[in-house]
């Protein structure tokens, strides 16, 4: 995960973000893409390069390849997004491309890893107790986080616990409790499989 | 994609170790091969799982090697988990999680009592406050990193602006409301961010303050009034715009001050904050006006000897009340004397320029 050194720290490194999203856009090649975009998905682990990141449209870059059919290019990118999603700016820019929609698909993944991503992202996203972003906290994901909350998975099981004790309401959880009840989808969680969203 | 097993100390997806990548463009390749992987928050963890540990009852040098990255918590072999003949599998978990990410990087693949060691993160260890304050603190770094960059992006623009009392206000306007708008959307839950989100502006005044002294009048004024509102205005200071309020303490004294001293006040009144390179040219800066208050008083000895460090005290003589070793002490300071004479250099490019300066080299070897 060590990144190369930083020699000419401006130059160099815009320079190299460049060439990788460049070759992103002009490969063919399903590894090269995977490659570049897990390069550029552990370069938004570092706030330092966030400035660049923004000027390349490297967010959209990763909003879009949330909607590829290699699952391993959707893991890459809502995990780059996961990383960089905590900063101010990145997050207004998440929201107001419409992100939301994208990012909440990715809990319905079969990757334990995009799932993962994917859930502390919206929570990312969303602000604890105020309702700026309503859709973060809709009845389908919150239902969905009370079923990630029963996982064997105990990551999964964690976060999701995070989830509805710091971003829902009190209320919100109840409801999504007594709707379960209700619908037809109260199927018992399988022992060692994460939990899709039907 | 889940564990085979499920349980706390079976195998998962992230413990298995990845192939190489070897089809890499060469302008990327990196100094070592590595698997294509994405390391997020959610991966990272305080607890590293340690495979290919060889069985000869070497946990203690095992633990005493990882702790040279950090303090460790607690550690513990994994006596269930699924090894390779003759290996064991430890646990350890560290005090922070920088630590553990330092270990993991510097110990996976290294070589242990003859075998390749594996580490690779266990977040499914954590306890659920300890994956939340994980998240948190992750988004605290970031929130710091950011807002320093910011200010030092800003700072950089200050600095060349020194010269330019024109614009000031308008400058300052834009900024301070660019700074208002900053801390206004910022997450207002975070605690440890306030203080020092509310330190942003008082750079910006102090700074700010230092350009002109002509305009610093009138804002002397305005800051005496509100200085004793400094407390209760803290905690507005994140809803509100009303930045002007936020005052800083040290001019409340140095408001009738001329306007040099009060440009060191303020510098070290920033100190905390100040870049580097505008150290080095308020550095600069001081000793260029010690030089000019030394040339009115004529205590420099010559306008042209450059000074860097502080000033040697005369070479009074000294009497070592014995005849051969006044004679060698005599011998040295002329020799120093000559040779600090007879390298004259040019002040003003040699100012950072240390190392090809002769005569402060004799200097530092004294």
């Amino acid at each position: 995960m060590a990144q190369k050194p930083k020699v000419d720290p401006h130059v160099g490194r815009l320079g190299y973000l460049q060439a990788l999203v460049t070759e992103f856009q002009e490969t063919e090649s399903q590894d090269a893409k995977e490659q570049v975009l897990a390069n550029l998905a552990n370069f938004a682990y570092d706030p330092n390069n966030y400035q660049y990141l923004r000027q390349l449209q490297v967010l959209d870059l990763f909003l879009d390849s949330l909607s590829e059919e290699n699952e391993n290019l959707v893991e890459f990118a809502i995990g780059g997004l996961c990383n960089l999603c905590p900063d101010r700016a990145n997050k207004e820019h998440i929201l107001q491309t419409g992100g939301i929609p994208l990012i909440i698909n990715c809990l319905s993944s079969p990757n334990e890893e995009t799932v993962l991503s994917a859930v502390t992202t919206i929570m990312y996203l969303s602000s604890p107790g105020s309702a700026s972003h309503p859709e973060l906290t809709a009845m389908p994901v919150v239902q969905c986080m009370l079923r990630f909350s029963l996982s064997a998975n105990t990551r999964l099981r964690n976060l999701a616990q995070i989830f509805l004790e710091d971003f829902c309401s009190p209320s919100q959880v109840a409801e999504a409790r007594s709707w379960r009840a209700h619908s037809a989808l109260g199927i018992p969680l399988p022992r060692t499989e994460a939990l899709q969203q039907p | 994609m889940a564990a085979s097993g499920g349980e706390l100390g079976g195998v998962f997806d992230h413990h298995v170790q990845r192939a190489v990548c070897d089809t890499r463009a060469k302008y990327r390749e990196g100094r070592r091969p590595r698997a294509v992987k994405v390391y997020t928050i959610n991966l990272e963890s305080r607890y590293l799982l340690i495979q290919g540990v060889p069985a000869v009852g070497a946990m203690k040098e095992l633990v005493e090697r990882f702790a040279l990255y950090g303090a460790i918590e607690q550690y513990n072999a994994l006596d269930e988990y699924p090894a390779e003949d003759f290996t064991e599998v430890y646990l350890i978990k560290f005090m922070n999680l920088q630590s553990a990410r330092t270990a993991k990087r510097k110990m996976d693949e290294q070589s242990f009592f003859g075998g390749l060691l594996h580490v690779c993160y266990a977040p499914e260890f954590e306890t659920v406050e300890e994956t939340r304050k994980k998240l948190q603190e992750r988004k605290a770094y970031i929130a710091r990193t950011t807002k320093n960059k910011d200010h030092y992006v800003t700072k950089k623009k200050l600095v060349t602006e020194l010269k330019n009392t024109q614009d000031f206000r308008q400058d300052f306007h834009s900024e301070t409301s660019g700074c208002a708008a900053t801390l206004n959307t910022s997450t207002g839950n975070s605690d440890p961010c306030l203080p020092y989100s509310c330190e942003l502006p008082l750079c910006y005044f102090s700074s700010k303050c230092t350009c002109s002294s002509g305009e610093h009048m009138d804002r002397a004024s305005n800051f005496s009034q509100d200085g004793r509102n400094h407390e209760e205005t803290l905690e507005h200071c994140m809803h509100s715009d009303s930045l002007q309020k936020i005052r800083v303490k040290p001019f409340k004294n140095s408001s009738v001050c001329p306007g040099a001293q009060k440009a060191i006040t303020s510098s070290e009144a920033v100190d905390r904050f100040m870049p580097r390179t505008t150290q080095l040219q308020e550095r600069k800066r001081r000793r260029e006006d010690d030089r000019k208050i030394g040339t009115f008083l004529g205590t420099s000895t010559s306008s042209d000897e450059v000074m860097i460090g502080p000033l040697l005290p005369d070479l009074h003589k000294v009497d070592m009340h014995d005849d051969s070793l006044n004679t060698t002490a005599n011998l040295i300071r002329n020799k120093l004397k000559e040779v600090i004479s007879s390298t004259p250099k040019p002040p003003e490019d040699k100012l950072e320029d240390v190392h090809t300066s002769r005569p402060l080299k004799q200097r530092r070897r004294i």
